[in-house]
């Protein structure tokens, strides 16, 4: 005989940014006129389940009991959205009014949008919860099937169900079986272009290899058609894959804004902006907190194409995130905080014409033209811009070389010294660090930077090769360079090839 | 066994010279005759023996002379082995006119010593005519401000790798060594007495030095005190053994003009340091400006003249191969040598130092601007090695990066 307890209390999550909240529903049901209130900060998609519940009881052979049902959803002095409490709501409804049975003193964690056909459907965000509760001692988890790839990432152990009728199999004849559910990354496009593609631009292509090493950002300036652009898609190609973590990190994002459709790939996020973007498209949507482009990027690669054309607002709004590696959205005097860790990669024409940096003098830009059009990428934004290379376009020779030589993998010897590097860095720095976003500012000793190397960066800085605020990027891109050498101790080279990496003049 | 027995020859042709009143024209008289193939035959006592007996067409003067030399054969001899003592003992050895090695300055000049003296090390010679060297003279009791300019001036030309030459005396040249010592180019000190004879004794210290990591030159045998008549002598192999001569203070009547003069006779640049002209002392050094000597207003125009003279030399000696190019920034651009160079990078690029890519750089920046890729490209060098040239060539002030583009700073 199924116990009735007056109220009953299942467990389930709510995302917030890029965190999420464990929520307690609780359920009763008293005599009375029917009715149906939802009680906690719930804005009206919660509210609607009540539509969705009576259906869906109904399709599965469940009644919608007759009383006064109140459902409360806490922490109640928090706001919640998302269609994910149905079937917690539901579980409640039907333990409640007995008709599942309720073992004794256990907690049930369970979540999920319901079809008017009892269907369990995935909420955006999946991800993220399931992360949260993981670790929680729960005696039943339950998801929808369509949840279990991002359960899989979490490392979230449950049983998914795909329709509300399951329930009765789980509860009434004991068939809970916990798994662990398993992912299948997306078939990876491993058709990346390859670093050869860049023949003859040497400074281009040692450029990207630094930068991938170190996680710089990194500035690319050219002609049009010179392959700025390509150089983006080359450098995603020279990264290292993404491990778990970081995959999860970037899937969880993903199913915020794009749903279910978002792709577990442990390829790195790409996010091409242009010059159109505004600051809100950058920080994210701050009513539904939903990540912007620079979340989106994290563990990635900000690709800002045609950075001198874009609004000075925007280039001075990105100097922060630059620098703190962090996006924060403030709503309603709550603040969530997205990590935004990636690589800046920045690609412009260097003047009007864009003929600036072409062999021989093709540019009729008069200094004061090139100074007007460059003026929005001003000093300070500079001064988070570890590498910036010129590039030019291709000579015919090398363009047919290109086509005609058959050894076409550079690319991967790329990455795998980038990821010798990385090894190496992690190593030092004890965590995901790497040089760039290694966070102290007395890097001296962690990075091995003898007395006679700091001197000589400090004689280069007096001479004008780049300024004092220059200085710990320049040590930090020649510690990168020290690693691509397989080198203990950072060299006067080194820093000297650094310097090469200095926008300077004009 | 050669060595040793050459050696002692060339002791006995020290001593014979020292010693007996054969000279120059003696010598002269018996090589034009056949009758000796050259000096060293002097120490062939049956040779000398069948010229007196049998004399060729020879002046009955040398004939005199010739066996007067052969009756005092042995006491010769005995000097000459004696000679051979000291310069064991004070490690001092000896370099004659028919060596590969002998000083290529002194070989284009007539007059030049047939044998040398000389103690530390001699690999200095041979650098120092690939990469220039400088007689640095003046005064013994210099003003503060002369011995200034000599300390920085031949600071700067030692970092450049150009040897610096004199004579080991107070002032001047006691500064002049002191400052190029341990420089790259290095010191040379030229004895007026035997390279043992330490003149004047207060400079044993630098003395020392030099003997450690310079050069001591002396064309008296050793053991010779250093006679007031000897130094007009030591002046002139000062002047010959470097490119240009630098005078920083003379005085009206000083050995220094000597040297000013020679050099001059041998077609050598002469630089002045500029002076007060109411101090004396200056006044012979301020004369040879009067008559047109080049004014010393710092190390760049002594440079330019170096390199001149070590340009038409290389090209003389056909200089091939790898270069020693010690001077940091190249100013030298010499078409022969570049391309050299070019070719062994084309050949075997690994044995091109930083400097001779330097050099290349430098000389590929000479028509044109040039973005760093175009660099890799003619140098064939992976761009992180093009960066750390560049940077150095920056820091040195050589190129400058404009628009994205090396170019050399002078243009």
């Amino acid at each position: 005989m199924a116990s009735r307890p007056n109220v009953v209390r299942i467990y389930s999550c709510f995302t917030e940014g890029s965190g999420s909240t464990v929520s307690l529903i609780e359920v009763s049901i008293s005599p009375g006129i029917p009715t149906f209130s939802v009680i906690g900060l719930c804005d009206s998609s919660i509210r609607e389940s009540q539509g969705r519940l009576r259906s869906a009881f109904k399709s599965c052979g469940f009644n919608m009991p007759k009383g006064h049902i109140t459902v409360g959803i806490s922490p109640a002095y928090k706001r919640k959205t998302g269609s994910g409490f149905d079937l917690p709501m539901a579980l409640g409804i039907l333990f409640a009014s007995g008709q599942l049975y309720l073992p004794d003193n256990s907690k049930i964690f369970a979540e999920g949008e319901l079809t008017l056909s009892g269907e369990l459907k995935a909420t955006p965000g999946a991800c993220i919860r399931l992360k949260t509760v993981k670790n929680i001692d729960f005696d039943y988890r339950l998801i929808p099937v369509s949840e279990a790839s991002s359960a899989g990432l979490a490392g979230f152990r449950g049983q998914a169900i795909s329709t509300l009728s399951e329930l009765s199999g789980i509860f009434d004849c004991n068939m809970y079986k916990e798994s662990v559910f398993d992912y299948s990354k997306a078939p990876g496009d491993d058709d990346f272009i390859d670093v050869s593609m860049l023949k003859g631009q040497e400074k281009a292509k040692r450029a990207l290899l630094i930068c991938a090493s170190g996680f710089h950002n990194i500035l690319l300036m050219g002609s049009p058609g010179c392959g700025k652009t390509m150089a983006g898609k080359i450098l995603t190609g020279i990264l290292p894959r993404m491990d778990q973590d970081e995959i999860s990190d970037v899937y969880s994002l993903n199913e915020l804004t794009a749903g279910e459709s978002g792709r577990i790939s442990d390829i790195r996020p790409v996010r091409i902006i242009g010059p159109s973007v505004s600051v809100s498209k950058l920080i994210g949507d701050s009513v539904t907190v939903t990540p912007g482009e620079l979340a989106l990027a994290n563990h990635g690669i900000l690709f800002a194409d045609e950075l001198p054309l874009y609004k000075t607002e925007v280039i001075d709004f990105l100097r922060k995130p630059l620098e703190e590696h962090k996006v924060n959205i403030v709503r309603k005097g709550n603040l969530y905080s997205f990590d935004s860790n990636f690589i800046f990669l920045g690609t412009g024409n260097p003047c009007k014409c864009g003929l600036l940096y072409e062999k021989g003098s093709k540019c009729r830009c008069t200094s004061a033209e090139i100074k007007r059009y460059l003026s929005k990428i001003n000093g300070p934004f500079l001064e988070r811009i570890d590498i910036f290379s010129e590039m030019r376009t291709i000579s015919g020779n090398d363009m047919a070389s290109i086509y005609t030589d058959e050894d076409r993998s550079e690319s991967l010897d790329y990455r795998k010294t980038v990821e010798r590097c990385w090894k190496i860095e992690h190593e030092r720095y004890g965590g995901s660090y790497l040089n760039a976003t290694f966070p102290e500012e007395d890097i001296k000793d962690q990075m091995r930077i003898p007395e006679n190397v700091i001197r000589y960066a400090s004689e280069l800085s007096e001479k004008g090769f780049f300024s004092a605020r220059g200085f710990t990027r320049i040590l930090r891109v020649a510690r990168t360079i020290a690693d691509i050498n397989e080198a203990e101790d950072v060299s006067a080279g080194d820093v000297a090839e650094a310097s090469q990496y200095r926008l300077r003049g004009f | 066994m050669e060595g040793t027995d050459n050696s002692i020859k060339d002791f006995f042709y020290s001593a014979v010279m020292m010693n007996t009143d054969i000279n120059y024209k003696t010598l002269t008289d018996l090589t034009d005759n056949k009758a000796i193939t050259n000096y060293r035959d002097l120490a062939d006592k049956d040779l000398l023996d069948r010229i007196v007996s049998a004399p060729p067409a020879l002046k009955p003067e040398t004939v005199n002379r010739i066996s007067n030399l052969s009756d005092s054969y042995i006491r010769i001899m005995d000097i000459a082995l004696g000679y051979k003592n000291i310069a064991d003992k004070e490690n001092i050895s000896v370099k004659s006119c028919l060596d590969k090695d002998y000083p290529y300055n002194w070989k284009m000049l007539s007059g030049m010593p047939k044998v040398f003296y000389f103690k530390g090390s001699y690999d200095i010679i041979t650098r120092m005519t690939l990469n220039g060297s400088c007689a640095v003279v003046g005064s013994r009791n210099a003003s503060k401000y002369s011995v200034y300019a000599t300390e920085k001036i031949c600071g700067v030309l030692g970092n450049k790798g150009i040897t610096i030459v004199s004579g080991m005396a107070f002032g001047i040249d006691r500064s002049a060594h002191l400052a190029s010592v341990s420089t790259p180019g290095g010191t040379v000190a030229v004895l007026a007495g035997g390279a043992d004879n330490i003149y004047p004794p207060v400079n044993k210290d630098i003395y020392d030095a030099i003997a450690a990591q310079g050069l001591i030159v002396s064309e008296m045998p050793p053991g010779q005190k250093p006679l007031r008549q000897y130094f007009p002598s030591r002046n002139r192999l000062i002047a010959g053994l470097s490119d240009c001569t630098l005078i920083m203070e003379a005085g009206a009547v000083s050995g220094t003009l000597h040297t000013a003069s020679f050099a001059a006779a041998q077609g050598k640049e002469v630089f002045v340091l500029p002076n007060n002209i109411y101090y004396e002392n200056a006044w012979g050094g301020l004369k040879l400006l009067e008559d047109g000597g080049n004014v010393l207003l710092g190390p760049d125009s002594v440079i330019d003249s170096i390199a001149r003279s070590v340009m038409y030399k290389r090209l003389g000696i056909g200089c091939r191969g790898e270069i020693p190019f010690l001077d940091k920034d190249d100013e030298f651009e010499n078409a022969a040598n570049v391309g050299v160079l070019r070719e062994l990078a084309r050949a075997n690029p690994e044995e091109l130092t930083d400097n001779n890519w330097k050099m290349l750089i430098s000389d590929a920046l000479t028509l044109k601007p040039l973005c760093a890729d175009e660099l890799c490209n003619i140098t064939s060098l992976p761009f992180y090695k093009v960066s750390k040239l560049l940077t150095e060539l920056e820091l040195n002030g050589t190129v400058c990066q404009e628009k994205g583009k090396y170019s050399l700073t002078f243009v």
